[in-house]
């Protein structure tokens, strides 16, 4: 058998993203063995590029008419596109912001790039895995990398602290995800692909069994910790507070991404029976979600501890759009991440580039900043108001059809709480935009006073200056001109058609058996 | 009941005894070496099941891996890192134990009750018994080898990684350029510990590298 | 090929036809070649340390032990019954049960290992299937009995020499497997039967030792370092660490720890011999000597002979590996900690995998010689 035949055979082409990634990480890495430690001065681009040919390759996989490849394992179809495509955006991004960060910290430049370059893998890859040791091995590789970035300033001992934290309890609730998995196997009489396990439980008369309920919750216990969701987000604050910046930049967007892609896939496709259990698991984690973050983020003196419960608030407006269920619904999630995307990652870039200048990220040193920095304090404010939904930015916009989707769903509970929860973020938000643009000189606060010059010739500032321009514009033009993405976002979900039947029919009695799955020998 | 039944049903429960035993003194003991050695003994009952399912290759990988390579490095990191501190003792510390041992055996209870009440799709098919490898070897080479290929990426990077926080910072003398001039940042995540490479500590240094 | 003698099916045959069930037949057929196997092992230390002695002497241009019966050879007998009416000191502030278990875990897996070494077609005490993977997993629980020594003797040498003793058993625990890979990968199974099989046919030309030039080189580097043997004995290297985790330990079970690592000698050099010697394997093949002879392939006769033949060669090839250790012992110099795991990781390791790639590579181009 020749290798190209195989390669038809496996559908290899639709991993073509990922093998470039992957290439990418091997240059990296090779690369700086190679030349040495002069090659961090163009490692990081090599890594940009090769994560945009790979948005440009994903651009290629829409509308794949045969998604599926090697027997299952890997679903290429518009939904794993989107997300993948948010997966790599995030970490193209985070790369821009952070080789300034990594110079100045004096860590190594290449290490760096290939762990995130690895993180950004995981999170591709589960984005469309659709087997269970697929599911796993990605999710593994996501998050093994993201506590090795965690600690990668190692030392610091609040960077070492971190990772033990976000190791200790990652692994605990991979156990916890492994567990349930292993039931799903069990019960669907050993079946690993997601669409068999819904035949194999559908048969095997599993529907309303302990085991299925105990699984589906093992199983959400494992996501939640991913997306950081309410009873799960121990680890988010302290995670926050420790870890190297741009790290909590993808750790807040590119593996939220990626837990809300598993989440779609895995409760759609394997849990069709139990619906409106894991509806209900779900609401309970937004209700959580929502409040606990709000209201825990009115209290913080730090940027990073504010943002870190800003994005667990975050994840509980986006499960509005997960609980819908409806195409509106998983649309608006989406569209929420892309806009998330460009606000989040904004802010982040706009609090690295102020604590390296002053060295410090206490909310209260941002007083004054509008007289020193016109376009830091532009640009975090901008970012700040879109996460709060002010229109007419983004995340007003995504935040309304999110709102929309659940109210079409019926969900006029959680849309309630969700619109009382946004007004309190608001406050939040707007108190670190009040502070930057106080006029009266004696408000201004010492990190501010000394404020040094700034400059973006210095190594590594043009990245960052580019992240945070593209940023700003997105920030402010997507909720303008939001159609084309909105398009794209419905287009995503319509196109893939594992979302549909289990929309049409919600109770989910019929399963999609339509993927027949080449058989192996 | 033949010879052989019995044999299986009496290791089994040999088994069973060591393997719960063991895995609550990893649990109860006080003194972390004892509860990494008795780690050893619950991994050997595991792979004494995986045996007594006929799985000789997983039960031979299980000792392998489990006693061979994670059991002697956690004995490792806590052998190189055993340092005696007398903490404080906590008020009311007898709360935390109790409360986990509530919660624990809910978990048993509520996990017990499921596998007791579950109607389990079981296998009709024989086991592979000898010709395991050979069936794992399909396996990984053709439904699983898109998670089989991913884990070597996965293995590259934890390789990197624990090189990176295993490896001892050697930080050169940088040349402060005028660019360079920035103020000495005060960054919360950066406190480098600027070695000024004389001639006798470089020496040190390189010794310390090299051990 | 005929199967040679099968011990097993006559002795259960004639059983059942006395009228015992199956099973009883079979349950009292299995202790038997146990047995056997500990005795010829511990034997098999006997001799050794005798070897030891005498080829040390020779080295040394002594004569070595002579008076403890011919060519002293009652000395080991003499350390054996030393050992063991020796007082049992167990030191104090020591931990007592760990101090006691870490010997026997060490035993305990290395004459497991000898299930699985095969002395003729049938003359194995079982073929399992995961064969010379079962040995290899099952020396990686030594290491724990080390730590474990090293840690209840409450001594810092007994310490170090125990955590040397681990990391040097995991890092040459790789390139061992890795040289062993290479082996199953041209015999296609990792039975150690078919692996003698496969070598068999030709004599002393088809033995691995020709086809993995590079691989039983290493086999036998990490199997020395496994055994902590002279070149590679850093875990109780006197001058530094008195005498490593076995400082404390004296009576029976300072005797465990001498016996396992003469133990684990002789099964090294067993496994080198089966691996790469062609195991049971007379140099010509013994079909042909028969055929020029004309004798038949299935008299009698000729499988007794083949057998004892196969058991002969099997010891023969073994004890010449002990003597090569031996004399390596009197003319290598003991490498430093850290030259010991540069060796294992930075040299070791990467030939082994470039030998396994070749032997992959080798293994596509000629099925016919490297195993198709």
């Amino acid at each position: 058998m020749d290798f190209a035949n195989l390669a038809a055979q496996l559908n290899a082409g639709t991993i073509l993203p990922e093998g470039i990634v992957i290439i990418t990480l091997l240059v990296v890495l090779v690369g700086d063995l190679i030349v040495g430690r002069s090659a961090s001065r163009w490692l990081p681009y090599v890594a940009i590029a090769g994560l945009l040919s790979a948005i440009a390759a994903l651009y290629l996989q829409w509308d794949n008419t045969n998604p599926v490849s090697f027997f299952g394992a890997f679903n290429s179809d518009d939904l794993s596109v989107i997300f993948r495509g948010i997966i790599a955006l995030s970490a193209t991004v985070t790369i821009l912001m952070s080789i300034r960060y990594i110079e100045q910290s004096g860590t190594a430049m290449a290490e760096f790039m290939t762990i995130l370059l690895t993180a950004t893998l995981g999170g591709m890859f589960l984005s469309g895995a659709s087997e269970l040791v697929m599911i796993f091995i990605s999710l593994e590789t996501l998050s093994i990398s993201s506590y090795l970035l965690t600690g990668y300033t190692k030392r610091d001992p609040r960077s070492n602290e971190a990772a033990l934290k976000y190791l200790l309890i990652g692994a605990a609730s991979t156990a916890v995800f492994l567990y349930g998995v292993s039931l799903l196997y069990g019960l669907s009489g050993g079946e690993t692909q997601l669409s068999a396990i819904a035949v194999g439980l559908n048969s095997a008369n599993a529907g309303q069994s302990l085991a299925l309920v105990i699984s589906l919750v093992f199983v959400i216990a494992g996501i939640a910790f991913k997306i950081s969701a309410a009873p799960f987000h121990q680890w988010t604050p302290d995670v926050y507070e420790g870890a190297p910046t741009p790290v909590i930049a993808f750790l807040s967007v590119g593996s939220k991404a990626a837990g809300f892609a598993l989440a779609i896939r895995l409760m759609t496709t394997a849990f069709p029976l139990l619906t409106d259990e894991w509806h209900f698991v779900f609401t309970a984690l937004a209700v959580l979600s929502m409040i606990l973050g709000n209201v825990v983020a009115l209290a913080q003196t730090t940027m990073k501890r504010m943002l870190a419960y800003s994005s667990i608030a975050q994840a509980g407006f986006i499960m509005i759009g997960l609980i819908a269920g409806t195409d509106a619904g998983y649309a608006s999630m989406v569209f929420y991440l892309l806009v998330y995307l460009f606000m989040n990652l904004g802010g982040f870039s706009c609090v690295i580039l102020f604590s390296l200048r002053t060295g410090t990220d206490q909310i209260s040193e941002y007083s004054g900043l509008y007289q020193k920095d016109p376009l830091l304090t532009l640009c975090l404010s901008i970012c700040l108001l879109s996460l709060g939904g002010i229109p007419p930015l983004a995340g007003f916009f995504g935040k309304i059809y999110l709102f929309w989707a659940g109210w079409q769903a019926g969900l006029y509970g959680l849309v309630l709480l969700g619109l009382v929860t946004t007004v309190v973020s608001i406050y939040y938000y707007i108190r670190v935009v009040r502070m930057m643009v106080v006029k009266e000189p004696q408000e201004v606060s010492d990190a501010v006073r000394n404020y040094p010059e700034v400059r973006w010739d210095l190594p590594g500032m043009r990245p960052l200056q580019v992240g945070l321009v593209l940023s700003l514009v997105a920030t402010s033009l997507a909720g303008i001109l939001s159609n084309p993405l909105f398009t794209l976002a419905n287009n995503s979900i319509t196109n893939t058609s594992t979302l549909q039947p289990a929309v049409v029919s919600s109770v989910g009695t019929q399963v999609d058996v339509n993927q027949t799955q080449p058989l192996i020998d | 009941m033949n010879l052989a039944e019995g044999v299986q049903i009496v290791s089994f429960g040999i088994l069973a005894v060591m393997m719960i035993g063991t895995a609550l003194g990893v649990v109860l003991l006080p003194n972390i070496v004892y509860s990494a050695f008795l780690l050893g003994g619950v991994f050997i009952s595991i792979a004494g099941m995986y045996l007594l399912l006929n799985a000789d290759f997983v039960a031979a990988a299980q000792v392998l891996i489990y006693i061979g390579a994670v059991n002697v490095l956690i004995l490792f990191a806590i052998m190189l890192v055993n340092k005696r501190e007398d903490f404080a003792p906590l008020r009311n510390a007898w709360v935390r134990p109790v409360f986990t041992g509530l919660v624990s055996v809910g978990l048993f209870a509520l996990l017990g009750t499921m596998v007791l009440v579950t109607p389990w799709a079981l296998s009709t098919q024989v086991s592979a018994g000898d010709s395991a490898i050979f069936l794992i070897g399909q396996h990984f080479f053709t439904d699983f080898l898109l998670p089989f290929e991913l884990a070597s990426i996965l293995l590259l990077m934890a390789m990197v990684g624990a090189i990176i926080l295993a490896r001892r910072e050697f930080l050169p003398d940088q040349v402060m350029s005028p660019t360079k001039q920035q103020p000495i940042l005060t960054l919360p995540e950066r406190p480098r510990e600027l070695v000024s490479v004389s001639s006798d500590k470089s020496s040190n240094l390189d010794d310390g590298r090299r051990g | 090929m005929n199967p040679g003698i099968d011990l097993q099916g006559t002795f259960i045959e004639t059983l059942m036809d006395l009228g015992l069930p199956a099973g009883v037949a079979k349950a009292i057929w299995m202790p038997l070649p146990m047995g056997l196997m500990l005795i010829g092992a511990t034997m098999g230390v006997l001799v050794t340390t005798w070897l030891e002695r005498k080829i040390s002497a020779a080295a040394q241009q002594r004569i070595g032990p002579d008076f403890m019966g011919p060519f002293g050879l009652l000395a080991p007998v003499a350390d054996g019954l030393k050992l063991v009416f020796k007082e049992d000191v167990v030191p104090a502030k020591s931990d007592r049960i760990l101090f006691t278990l870490g010997p026997i875990i060490v035993v305990i897996p290395i004459f497991l290992s000898y299930l699985i070494v095969p002395f003729g077609q049938n003359l194995v005490i079982t073929d399992v299937g995961t064969g010379i993977f079962l040995w290899i997993s099952l020396s990686s629980i030594a290491p724990i009995g080390l730590l474990m020594a090293g840690y209840a003797s409450n001594n810092k040498y007994a310490l170090l020499g125990g955590l040397r003793a681990a990391a040097q058993s995991i890092s040459y625990e790789i390139p061992l497997a890795l040289s062993v890979l290479a082996v199953v990968m041209m015999s296609n199974s990792l039975s150690t039967i078919d692996i003698v099989e496969q070598q068999s046919g030709y004599g002393i030309l088809g033995w691995n030792i020709w086809r993995q030039p590079a691989g039983f080189v290493i086999f036998w580097i990490a199997a020395l370092a496994e055994c902590e043997r002279m070149p590679f004995d850093l875990p109780e290297a006197e001058e530094e660490l008195v005498a490593g985790y076995q400082t404390e330990y004296s009576g029976m079970k300072f005797g465990l720890f001498y016996l396992s690592s003469y133990v684990n000698l002789v099964l090294s050099a067993l496994l080198f011999a089966v691996l790469y010697l062609g195991g049971w394997d007379f140099p010509i093949p013994l079909n042909l000597l028969a055929n020029l002879v004309g004798v038949s392939d299935d008299s009698s006769w000729l499988q007794v002979v083949d057998a004892s033949l196969g058991i002969i060669m099997t010891v023969f090839k073994a004890y010449f590996l002990v003597f090569l250790a031996i004399l390596l012992r009197w003319t290598v110099p003991r490498v430093r900690i850290d030259q010991l795991l540069d060796l294992g990781w930075k040299f070791l390791l990467p030939v082994g995998l470039a030998n396994l790639l070749l032997t992959a590579a080798l293994k596509l181009t000629f099925p016919v010689a490297f195993g198709g």
